[in-house]
């Protein structure tokens, strides 16, 4: 596979070694007051941008770590540092 | 066989050995050194194979197996280039898609009928009415085509595979590629150099012109080559095509092996840093009436069989050629004895000077502004015409070996499957580099350069940029080695003509599909503009040849057929594997990894049959009798050994190590006691089960798991997912190989278990639902749970896998008088259902939930905290009454049980059978189906319809689970 | 009574000339027709732990200086301490005498029976494993003894590369323990060219002191 990963802990390494684990939403929401629609979203919906995203590999022949990273989804290449298209907005609805 | 030449330098082969082979059934010789089309043609035969569709004679045209003129069958392979398989003892030759022979084909007359099969005949022919394309189909398929394979044919051979890394990566072993790989590997870098021919040197390493200081081109390839092995950073591949460049400077390749390899095709990845492309040039074919008889070669092909293999490529020659390269091939075949009687040259103006007073000393007649028009002879060229470019004058010539070619082409498949750029350059007439990918540079003759001392400097340029990419470099070295190659000679000016003037019926541009001029003129015709759709409906270069023949001439002329002034030339996409590249080389070693358990050897030795389950390899069944009657039967009544291995088994320990089970488990872990065994589930967050296991409380915070066999591959990934944003202190290791788990089972379970151990395990001590962790002769450290998944009294061991086999024995010895035997997974499957015990996967898909399966039970809803995995969308499913319920049922009229997977169906599908057995112990067919709840009522009537049954139903009923012992008294008794 | 004897999810074809039992393993301390090398030598009966705690810069497991960074290992008096993660460290016993006992600790774990474990020392041991895996050994910023966790022959594993200099390189590998059959049938397969042979417990001992 062509897409390499750079594990925290292992650095860069093939991507067959990982398995994908959707984009970065946040922590699990509290239960209380949650309703079935929030709780459907933070599951279900995901922004599929097309550019970088935050999300989540697990290093699954390796070292068995979660981690996020930013990858470009048109390109399928790994992002150092980059701010994530589908973080943007984020910080706005938490203001 | 023709006399070789044995004296030249630049020869790799060693007339002195000779190599029998058969074609045809008659045995032939070659030499060593020589390519199965080399022998061939050195034993006289001209005509290699039979075209695809019109059956035309063809023969060698380029040597480097850029078209499928050349595949034959080779001991029993079917469509092997010829060009690029070294000749072996005994090989046995065929030719391909021939009736009769490929001298003699019988179904030559179809080149007469081409008027019947114009572009995209296959679309619009034989279609109306529908009934003929049956018919048709096949016979075109019997007339049309390459080699035959059939459908069970096992490919033979060695196939073996390498995962490299390096620094950089170069692809052409050519003298830009050479430089490059040396620029690099004395910087210190680690190099892998790929070079698809046996030997190194490129287009420098057949040539005698000057290199400089009188010292010859080949003598300068030879040089080269001998630096790149003396440096220990460079890895040669030879006979290695590299037919894929992804991402992240992923090169994929093949190498074909030698006598001596362990391999005869091996798969290559090689992970860089940086690549260097530097793949050369190949000819661009002129098209011409006949433009593939065989006598039609291009200048490489002619001058290598001269100066590579000693073979004298005709007896009396014509060169229709449109660059220098061409001028200077004429000269050394004249020396070699090649009679000439005529060179057209394309190009009016803009000859080497010193070229054209060598021919002009040679006495060889020039025509300039001239071009071949059309090869005569039925099989074999025995007249060429010759016409002003204008198509003014012509003339015609006797000969038995036409040299054509247009011009060069780069090979820039690497740099576009990479996601580079081409741009069409009008100085030299080629697709050059545009936008490079990151991390890859082009160098050599890719880039359009021509003189020697240019396309090594800017090999050496490239290994810089490289070496750059993986920081070794500076920005200085590489500003100087720019500035070196900007003070030497830059690209030539390359000839534009694709085609001679003529009417195209048989001028071919793609020879691999049998594509004429006039098929892309019907093409356009018919509203198509772009060579990429022209090129689908035509088929031209989506043959063998990967659009090595047409690549280039192809969109050249649809720009100018159309004549539209702002139609940019756009080449068509070229796609991995560059290079045709067997499945078998591809698929590589291949190594069955399955996991064994530690009573694999005892089970296997009491006849067990094995199947693949998950990763693992388990005994399913103990007999031929597939249902498995004695088995279960002596579990009921006696008692049985099981092996229970497979499941996953896990430590959990550390300071928030409760709070991790309260996430991901169901019921309330902190209400898990030690001493027993607590039976919950995993649910993820659709509320669907996704496992189940039992919870044993070690101490604080240290739990011990059960998960079950296909999941525990999953649990630390699901169980780290969960928790990842906590920060929660708890370490996990995964036990599962760790510990064999011997399930024993029935009514003398306990008679067995107490002659083995020492402690007390009456059910007064070790009741039903406990955990005990005891010593086996003071040695084995055993965990022991009471369990009852197949419904009988039963002891599940957990044993460090070292000891399963010593435990197995005493288990086995113990029973004897009992007559204890094995029951494998099929057994446990039946009888675990007659107890309704589920098993996830079986009695649950997806989508299934925690409480349609009526294990509501297990969930705690008060725990919110936690925020278990599940519990909000379970909540949400409460209410829900659309839902499948899991129902136990019985046949009706005693009929057999339906197959697992069968509908319940009355007007619609309303719901599957999971799984139903014939039930011994019960004397008739039960089992457990997910239905709708309506039909989840005691006593509903099923209809259940089964695959192929037509009208035939089996009918069932609803009952009450558990079918077998309802009360449980058997296995806590 | 019968004698217990513990059962090594390594098997060899080749025949034992000399053994010894220990732990009620019977270890082969060396089998006929070794060879020159390259060796595979099944280690699983050597003592393996797992160690995880929050702050393992407090914990010195059999004395040993627990590496910092991950990846890092250390091999000291016979045991090999080899950092996971930031929390997390594996033990081989390798070579000492004494079988050691594992501290009485909560975050221990005994592993020894998780994993099927082999030395594969001796000459082009590196050019058999670019067979079986895309790892980088020869990486020149690695220096050794270093750990890769990742696959090898498509199985996850943990590789601990001892020595990459030339003829003496040489590497322990484990996977989990139900792999092991088809682990060495593979190693093998990759190594048959290389003239790999299954070597004794002895073969590897007296590599590891030339270390």
């Amino acid at each position: 596979m062509a897409l390499t990963i750079t594990c925290p802990i292992c650095g860069k390494r093939n991507g067959y070694e990982f398995k994908f684990g959707g984009e970065e939403k946040g922590p699990r929401p509290e239960e209380k007051d949650l309703t079935p629609e929030a709780w459907c979203d933070y599951v279900h919906m995901n922004k599929c941008v097309a550019g970088v995203q935050q999300e989540w590999w697990f290093h699954k022949d390796g070292c068995g770590s979660w981690f996020p990273i930013y990858r470009d989804t048109t390109t399928n290449l790994e992002q150092e540092d980059q701010k994530a298209t589908n973080q943007e907005g984020k910080n706005d609805e938490q203001v | 066989m023709m006399n070789r030449f044995n004296h030249l330098p630049t020869l790799k082969v060693d007339t002195t050995q000779k190599i029998a082979f058969i074609y045809k059934g008659k045995k032939h010789y070659g030499v060593k050194g020589d390519t199965v089309a080399t022998a061939l043609y050195a034993n006289g035969i001209r005509i290699f194979a039979r075209s695809l569709k019109y059956h035309r004679p063809r023969g060698l045209y380029s040597l480097d197996g850029e078209c499928s003129n050349t595949c034959m069958e080779v001991d029993g392979i079917p469509n092997v280039r010829c060009e690029n398989t070294l000749l072996e003892d005994g090989m046995v030759i065929k030719e391909q898609n021939v009736k009769g022979s490929a001298e003699n084909d019988y179904m030559s007359f179809l080149d007469k009928l081409d008027w019947l099969m114009p572009a995209g005949f296959y679309y619009n022919v034989m279609h109306k009415p529908a009934k003929i394309w049956p018919i048709a189909m096949k016979q075109i398929r019997k007339a049309a085509g390459l080699g035959k394979i059939s459908p069970d044919y096992e490919m033979p051979g060695k196939f073996d595979e390498v995962f490299l890394n390096t620094d950089v990566c170069v692809i052409g072993g050519g003298p830009a590629g050479m430089m490059a790989a040396l620029s690099s590997a004395q910087k210190g870098l680690r190099v892998i150099l790929m070079e698809s021919r046996p030997w190194l040197g490129g287009f420098f390493e057949y040539r005698s012109g000057q290199y400089k200081d009188r010292q010859a081109l080949h003598e300068r390839a030879l040089f080269l080559a001998n630096e790149v092995a003396a440096h220990e950073n460079i890895r040669s591949f030879t006979s290695t095509s590299a037919v894929g460049t992804y991402n992240n400077n992923l090169v994929t390749g093949f190498q074909i092996g030698k006598k001596e390899d362990v391999f005869d095709q091996r798969y290559i990845e090689i992970r860089a840093k940086s690549v260097v492309a530097a793949a050369g040039c190949i000819e661009r074919p002129l098209i011409f009436d006949n433009n593939e008889r065989p006598g039609v070669m291009q200048i490489a092909c002619a001058l290598r069989l001269a100066k590579t293999y000693g073979l004298l490529p005709g007896k009396k020659a014509v060169f229709s050629i449109g660059h220098d390269l061409g001028l200077e091939a004429a000269l050394e075949l004249h020396d070699l004895g090649l009679a000439i009687s005529c060179v057209a040259d394309i190009r009016e103006d803009g000859h080497d000077p010193e070229l054209l007073k060598k021919i002009e000393d040679k006495k060889i007649p020039l025509l300039k502004g001239w071009v071949a028009t059309k090869a005569h002879g039925s099989k074999l060229v025995n007249k060429i015409s010759l016409a002003s470019v204008d198509g003014l004058v012509s003339k015609s010539f006797d000969c038995d070996l036409v040299v054509a070619s247009a011009g060069i082409t780069p090979v820039t498949g690497h740099i576009t499957v990479a996601q580079g750029t081409l741009k069409y350059d009008n100085h030299t007439g080629c697709f050059l580099p545009d936008q490079m990918p990151e991390k890859m540079h082009a160098a050599g003759r890719v880039l359009g350069l021509n003189d020697p001392l240019s396309v090594e400097a800017s090999g050496t340029l490239a290994g810089l940029q490289a070496a750059f990419d993986c920081e070794n470099c500076s920005i200085q070295e590489i500003g100087e080695a720019r500035k070196a190659l900007e003070n030497l000679p830059g690209p030539v000016r390359g000839t534009k003509l694709v085609t001679a003037p003529v009417k195209g019926r048989k001028s071919f541009i793609c020879f691999d599909e049998d594509a004429t001029i006039k098929n892309i003129k019907q093409a356009i015709e018919k509203g198509f503009d772009v060579p990429e759709l022209i090129k689908r409906f035509t088929a031209t270069g989506l043959g063998p040849g990967q659009g090595g023949i047409p690549g280039h001439n192809l969109p050249l002329y649809v720009a100018k057929y159309q004549t539209l002034p702002d139609v940019s030339i756009r080449p068509t996409n070229v796609r991995p594997p560059l290079v045709p590249t067997l499945i078998s080389t591809y698929a590589g070693v291949n190594h069955k990894m399955f996991k064994i358990t530690p009573m694999d050897e005892m089970q296997r030795k009491d006849g067990g049959i094995f199947r693949n389950l998950g990763v693992w390899q388990r005994a399913r069944y103990f007999s031929n009798d597939l249902t498995c009657k004695k088995e279960i039967e002596n579990v009921r009544s006696n008692v049985g050994m099981l092996d229970g291995s497979t499941l996953g088994k896990f430590r959990i320990h550390g300071s928030d190590a409760l709070k991790a089970l309260q996430r991901v488990f169901v019921s309330d872990m902190s209400k898990v006691k030690q001493g027993r065994v607590k039976y919950s589930a995993m649910c993820n967050d659709d509320g669907c089960v996704i496992d189940d296991g039992v919870v044993v409380k070690q101490g604080e915070n240290d739990y011990y798991f059960t998960t079950s066999s296909g999941r525990a591959g999953q649990t630390v990934e699901w169980i780290r997912y969960h928790t990842r944003y906590d920060g929660w202190t708890f370490a996990l290791v995964n036990l599962t190989d760790s510990l064999g788990v011997i399930n024993l089972s029935g009514p003398n379970a306990r008679k067995v278990l107490e002659k083995v151990v020492d402690i007390d395990i009456s059910n007064e001590a070790f009741g039903y639902s406990e955990y005990k962790e005891f010593k086996i002769q003071d040695t084995v450290q055993t965990r022991a749970m009471r369990l009852g998944f197949v419904g009988e009294l039963s002891y599940e061991l957990h044993v460090p896998s070292s000891y399963v086999k010593a435990v197995w024995l005493m288990l086995n010895e113990a029973g004897k008088e009992f007559n204890i035997k094995n029951f494998g997974v099929e057994a446990q499957n039946v009888l675990r259902m007659e107890k309704c015990h589920i098993i996830l996967g079986q009695e649950s898909e997806q989508r299934t939930n925690l409480l349609d399966l009526g294990l509501g039970f297990l969930w705690d809803r008060n725990k919110t905290e936690a925020k278990t995995v599940g519990a909000v969308a379970l909540r949400q499913a409460e209410n829900d009454q659309t839902r499948l319920k899991l129902v136990g049922f019985k046949t009706e009229n005693n009929t057999r049980a339906p197959r697992d997977g069968a509908l319940v169906v009355d007007e619609k599908v309303r719901g599957y059978i999971c799984t139903a057995r014939d039930s011994f112990s019960l004397n008739e067919a039960v089992g457990m189906a997910l239905v709708e709840g309506e039909l989840s009522k005691i006593g509903t009537r099923l209809e259940i319809y089964e695959d192929e049954c037509g009208d035939d139903r089996i009918y069932g009923k609803v009952v009450k689970m558990p079918f077998y012992d309802p009360e449980g008294t058997r296995m806590k008794m | 009574m019968k004698e217990i004897q513990r059962v090594s999810p390594v098997v060899f074809k080749s025949t034992p000339v000399k053994t010894k039992t220990r732990d009620n393993w019977e270890v082969v301390m060396e089998y006929s027709e070794e060879g020159d090398g390259p060796f595979l030598v099944d280690l699983s009966h050597r003592p393996r732990f797992d160690l995880q705690d929050s702050n393992l810069a407090a914990q010195k497991p059999f004395g040993i200086e627990i590496p910092e960074t991950p990846g890092i290992c250390v091999l000291e008096k016979g045991v090999l301490a080899n950092r996971m993660n930031g929390t997390q460290v594996s033990l081989y016993n390798l070579d000492s005498d004494d079988t050691a006992v594992m501290p009485d600790e909560s975050g221990y774990t005994d592993v020894t029976e998780s994993t099927m474990c082999v030395a594969l020392i001796g000459k082009n041991v590196f050019s058999i494993c670019e067979k079986l895996t895309a790892l980088d050994f020869m990486d020149p910023q690695r220096k050794a003894p270093f750990l890769f966790q990742g696959p090898f022959s498509h199985v996850p594993c943990q590789i601990v590369t001892l020595s990459k200099e030339g003829d003496i390189s040489g590497l322990v590998l484990t996977c989990s323990r139900g792999y092991g059959r088809d682990m060495i049938h593979s190693i093998l397969h990759a190594g048959e060219e290389f003239k790999l042979t299954p070597a004794g417990e002895n073969r590897f001992t007296n590599w590891i002191k030339e270390l």
